[in-house]
């Protein structure tokens, strides 16, 4: 008995001791509201980040150099880099830096190029103190447009827009044909100047021309190492000698350089709000000191929150950790229960918490297949939409958090602000008569044996394919999955082929959306009663990306099988640029995530025969077309032949009506992102294109030490 | 010995071969292309030329290697024959590259090496230090209340998940007592240096560390108590009680002798189980070790660093099973392991 209590005694002890250190650290949190003692009056100014996001400690360039880019290391990024030429606002809106900026200008040169001139104000600083000049902003650009680059892993064409990167991107440091020196469309006018000149026709006319001006300073030591000068003789900016200075092997050195600044946190100075006062590669720790020479973002707006933490939460304890006071930003909290737990801690805290909220910029879809199969007919799309209830859907999968929309947009793009009153979009609310009209009005009015469908005894629908619908694999299309051991497949009956009006639909495995799709579509009453039949099957994301992008190496067979993917988008700012998405040129098919060609491109193209195109405003080529302006046609005008806001506007609502009446995809919801934070800190604001370290700029501590 | 030895290095070298080779070609055999997820990076930097953009993946599949046949790779990965005229491979000191962090595979595995060998040399040695005691006690006590109480105990301990234990364990020391922080490895913005550093990091292993022992206590405490309970039933320990020996010479010098054959090989197992990470423990309290490492590249298709990673546990596996032979004979001199 003695023994057993002694071991007891031995477990508590330990227990004891550790539990010594907990209490110590527990007393620790600077803002005072956590553990078990009071609130301290004072709050150390401080706030730390929590991100499910691994920290990798690319915070110079995330993503630059071609690996993916972690959404934490580009908050970091965000937070240590400053003074762009350009920034984008609360809105997602790239706007002029007037705090870096002195003065622009964008004129065209007798070439029709867009020639962007920037000079920068005086007396910007890096964080070391040293000044930041012209030759700091375009040292990058030159740099990662040569082949050095391309050797530390980079794409080498950071100045492709521009006029003469060819020729300097050839250029390895020995005269070639082809090949100088001189990057002649980007010039270091004098200290504080430099020029940037887009390529016309390839860049320029172009909408958002303006953003090939958004450049951030960077030292040149972190870019360009010892030894390397940018200078500008009269034809163009380049970097000396030393840049493409080669090893024994022919390697070049400043490769090795660039490939090691990339995780260098602490040699080089910043110009951001912030600098890395220390990263813990092991625990995945970046800590950030506020940066004393730095004046100002766009708006002229300074930090005061002296020290920001970033570190690495769990996603299935997030919300403990934020509750226990490990952090004091818990972002972009989404899904019915948790954010329903997210909000539970708020209101019981007494006032500890606090949360703001915002609508996605994005919203999780059904994706189409649009060039075979019956998914190739808008008719099927619609039913689709129709008979399955996204407000329902929304609800359920968000619960209440979320929205629905009917077309490719967020409403919090200016854009829709602008044409939300004047748009007219098809509403898809659920409706079983709609659906089955579709398909009447579509065509799929035959049963397998070619006659009329008939309700009640026919199950499937059946569409008589016209000669040119009757490709290989329309004529081969059958159905997978049969799990209940029934198949369907287009038939011949006669000399005509009859299509079934089945789904073969693929989706993610481990993925709400995919289970609760498939307890809407597959096997229910209202799918049966507008006679489809869609058929599941999962599997992981590769295996979808292989089918969507046709990759054999994906696992993708040859054949495509699969209509129906079920997947989300989202975007980072309002730069909306679908060009090329919809192009009938099949060198263009990997950027068409669904294979739409819109029949009225066909009748009325972008580009005529000999590869020419006319210019035209919005109502005259409206009229040329007979009020049929395809996808490939708007999306293009948008961005290359719209010169204002107000055309942009128009261009734009155009393309948003035609996808919302072709439905390449099904918006499922669009749902509502929370933000949970400490309410120490004050003035906390995001939105979808802003996100907390963005908002942090802003804010201040209350109480602060 | 040596013989002995040098014999079973050689049986090593080529399990490890063979293993190598199988584990390659299961990697290769996966519908994945590495080369075309890279380039699909730069998608956007290609917008208006697919063509370059074609000519970039074939460049890419070029520099991985990806368009030789897959047997000349795996020989290239050994290191015995040049991939784009360059000799590479595990026999140059290359041991792959990890596409997702953008860096040598081995530099990927440092920092969560060092991790995991931190936690799990704690882990190992409290478990061992509570459970071949109790285990040898229950062995002693065999039959009584307390027993009986360590065995339930420990049957329900067995028996539970390690990441429901977790759960339970996070939910009551962090949440409802705030004994210990929920996850992570330090104090987020703490500047502690030294001991304090130290004192930190223990502090937030704790928690992980008490499931992992936790965890580990029932299999091990019946394992020995096993173990000795057919050890104290031996001919050998009636002749030593009949001698008179003392309760404990008889139990610790001769039955506990005789029971650690069986035993050995679970402690050295342990003990070699230091490098690998638990995947469950690591992602739930959000330690940056092995286990972790391990599900990513796994999740991620990162499909070198995976490679690296089970080479190494196959090598450590396979020089553990000869430990262990070589233990068996120091252990019980009646095992000779020099033939």
């Amino acid at each position: 008995m003695k023994k057993t209590l002694a071991l007891l005694l031995a477990v508590l002890m330990i227990v004891g001791v550790f539990a010594g250190c907990g209490d110590k650290k527990v007393d620790k949190p600077a803002d005072g509201t956590t553990g078990n003692n009071p609130p301290a009056v004072k709050n150390e100014n401080k706030v730390i980040v929590g991100s499910t996001t691994d920290l990798a400690g690319d915070f110079r360039w995330p993503g630059f150099g071609g690996s993916s880019a972690g959404a934490a290391d580009q908050d970091v990024n965000g937070l240590i880099v400053g003074y762009a030429t350009m920034e984008t606002n609360q809105g997602g809106a790239y706007v002029w830096n007037d705090t870096a900026v002195k003065a622009h200008s964008e004129t065209e040169d007798e070439n029709g190029n867009l020639v962007i001139t920037i000079e920068i104000n005086p007396g910007l600083k890096f964080s070391d103190g040293t000044e930041i000049k012209a030759v700091n902003y375009i040292a990058s650009i030159l740099a990662f447009s040569t082949n050095v680059s391309v050797q530390a892993g980079h794409t080498g064409r950071s100045g492709q827009a521009f006029v003469g990167f060819d020729s300097f991107n050839a250029y390895d440091g020995e005269e070639a044909e082809g090949a100088t020196k001189e990057f002649a469309g980007i010039r270091l006018l004098d200290e504080y100047t430099f020029s940037m000149t887009v390529k016309a026709p390839d860049y320029y006319p172009y909408y958002f021309a303006n953003t090939y001006g958004a450049v951030s300073p960077q030292a040149l030591g972190l870019v360009l190492g010892e030894g390397v000068e940018v200078k500008d003789d009269g034809n163009g900016a380049y970097l000396t000698e030393a840049w493409y200075e080669k090893d024994a092997e022919g390697a070049f050195v400043k490769a090795a350089h660039l490939e090691a600044a990339r995780y260098d946190w602490n040699t080089y100075p910043v110009s951001g709000p912030y600098y890395i006062s220390d990263w813990d590669d092991s625990t995945k720790i970046a800590t950030l000191t506020i940066n004393p020479e730095f004046t100002g973002n766009f708006e002229g707006q300074k930090p005061s929150i002296k020290t920001i933490v970033y570190t690495k939460i769990v996603q299935e304890t997030q919300l403990d950790q934020f509750k226990t006071g490990q952090i004091d930003i818990l972002s972009g909290i989404t899904g019915g229960d948790d954010t329903k737990a997210a909000l539970a801690a708020v209101d019981e805290s007494e006032g500890k918490f606090d949360e703001v909220h915002y609508q996605r910029a994005g919203y999780g879809k059904l994706q189409f297949e649009c060039d075979f199969g019956p998914t190739m007919f808008a008719s099927v799309r619609k039913a689709v939409a129709y008979v399955l209830n996204t407000s329902e859907f929304a609800e359920a999968f968000t619960g209440g958090y979320g929205t629905v929309v009917y077309g490719p947009y967020s409403p919090d793009f200016d854009m829709w602000v602008a044409v939300e009153d004047e748009i007219n979009l098809i509403d898809y609310s659920f409706s079983v008569e709609n659906a089955k009209q579709a398909l009447i009005d579509g065509g799929w009015i035959y049963n397998e044996t070619g006659a009329e469908f008939v309700e009640g005894t026919d199950t499937v629908r059946y569409k008589k394919l016209t000669a040119e619908e009757a490709t290989d694999v329309n004529i081969n299309y059958a159905s997978v999955a049969n799990t209940d051991g029934k198949e369907y497949k287009t038939v011949k009956v006669g000399d005509d082929y009859y299509m079934p009006c089945v789904i073969n639909w693929f989706g993610t495995t481990n993925n709400n959306v995919t289970d609760m799709l498939g307890a809407r579509l597959v096997g229910t009453e209202n799918v049966a009663a507008i006679g489809m039949v869609v058929r599941s099957t999962t599997g992981d994301f590769d295996k979808l990306q292989g089918e969507i992008y046709r990759e054999t190496s994906y696992g993708y067979g040859g054949t495509p099988t699969f209509g129906m993917f079920n997947l989300a988008t989202g975007w980072n700012s309002s730069v909306y640029d679908y060009a090329f998405n919809w192009s009938l040129d099949p060198i263009y098919f990997g950027y068409s995530a669904n294979k739409l060609f819109d029949e009225y491109d066909v009748a009325f193209p972008y580009y005529a025969a000999d590869g020419s195109h006319t210019k035209m405003s919005y109502d005259e080529a409206m009229a040329a077309s007979g009020n049929k302006l395809g996808m490939d046609y708007l999306s293009m005008a948008m961005v290359y032949d719209a010169a204002n806001v107000d055309e942009y506007n128009q261009w734009w609502m155009a393309y948003i009506e035609r996808w919302n009446d072709l439905m390449p995809d099904i918006p499922l919801y669009s749902n509502y992102y929370f933000d949970v934070y400490n309410a120490k800190i004050e003035n906390f604001q995001t939105s979808p294109f802003w996100g907390p370290t963005d908002a942090l700029l802003y804010c201040t501590i209350a109480n602060a030490e | 010995m040596g013989k002995y030895i040098l014999k079973r290095l050689g049986y090593v070298l080529v399990v490890f071969l063979i293993l190598s080779l199988l584990m390659y070609l299961v990697y290769a055999m996966i519908p994945y292309d590495r080369a075309r997820a890279e380039v699909e990076k730069f998608k956007e930097v290609y917008k208006n030329d697919p063509v370059g953009f074609e000519n970039k993946y074939q460049e890419m599949r070029k520099d991985m290697g990806l368009d030789k046949n897959v047997f000349v790779r795996y020989l290239g990965w050994i290191g015995v024959v040049p991939i784009n005229g360059e000799y590479q491979g595990l026999l140059w000191g290359d041991f792959g590259y990890s596409y997702e962090k953008d860096m040598p595979a081995q530099k990927v595995l440092v920092e969560p090496m060092k991790n995991t060998i931190f936690i799990n040399i704690f882990a190992t040695v409290l478990a061992l230090g509570i459970t071949i005691p109790l285990g040898i006690f229950c062995a002693v006590k065999r039959g009584s209340k307390r027993d009986t109480l360590v065995q339930v105990g420990t049957i329900i301990g067995y028996s539970i998940p390690t990441f429901v234990t977790a759960i339970l364990f996070i939910w009551l020391f962090a949440i409802v007592l705030r004994w210990f922080p929920v996850s992570g490895m330090k104090t987020a913005g703490a500047e502690f240096t030294g001991t304090r550093a130290l004192l930190d990091e223990l502090y937030h292993m704790a928690l992980p560390l008490i499931v992992m022992t936790f965890c580990s206590l029932g299999g091990m405490t019946r394992y020995v108590r096993a173990s000795m309970t057919e050890a104290l039933s031996m001919d050998c320990i009636r002749t030593a009680r009949a001698k008179g020996l003392r309760e404990k010479v008889v139990v610790y010098s001769h039955a506990f002798r005789n029971a650690l054959i069986p035993i050995i090989t679970l402690v050295i197992g342990w003990f070699l189980g230091i490098f690998s990470g638990s995947i469950m423990i690591e992602n739930i309290f959000g330690l940056n070790g092995m286990g972790r490492v391990y599900i990513e590249s796994l999740n991620a298709k990162d499909f070198e660093v995976v490679l690296l990673l089970q080479m190494f546990y196959v090598i450590i596996g396979l020089l553990g099973n000869l430990i262990i032979d070589i233990a068996y004979g120091i252990a019980d001199p009646r095992v000779r392991v020099n033939k």
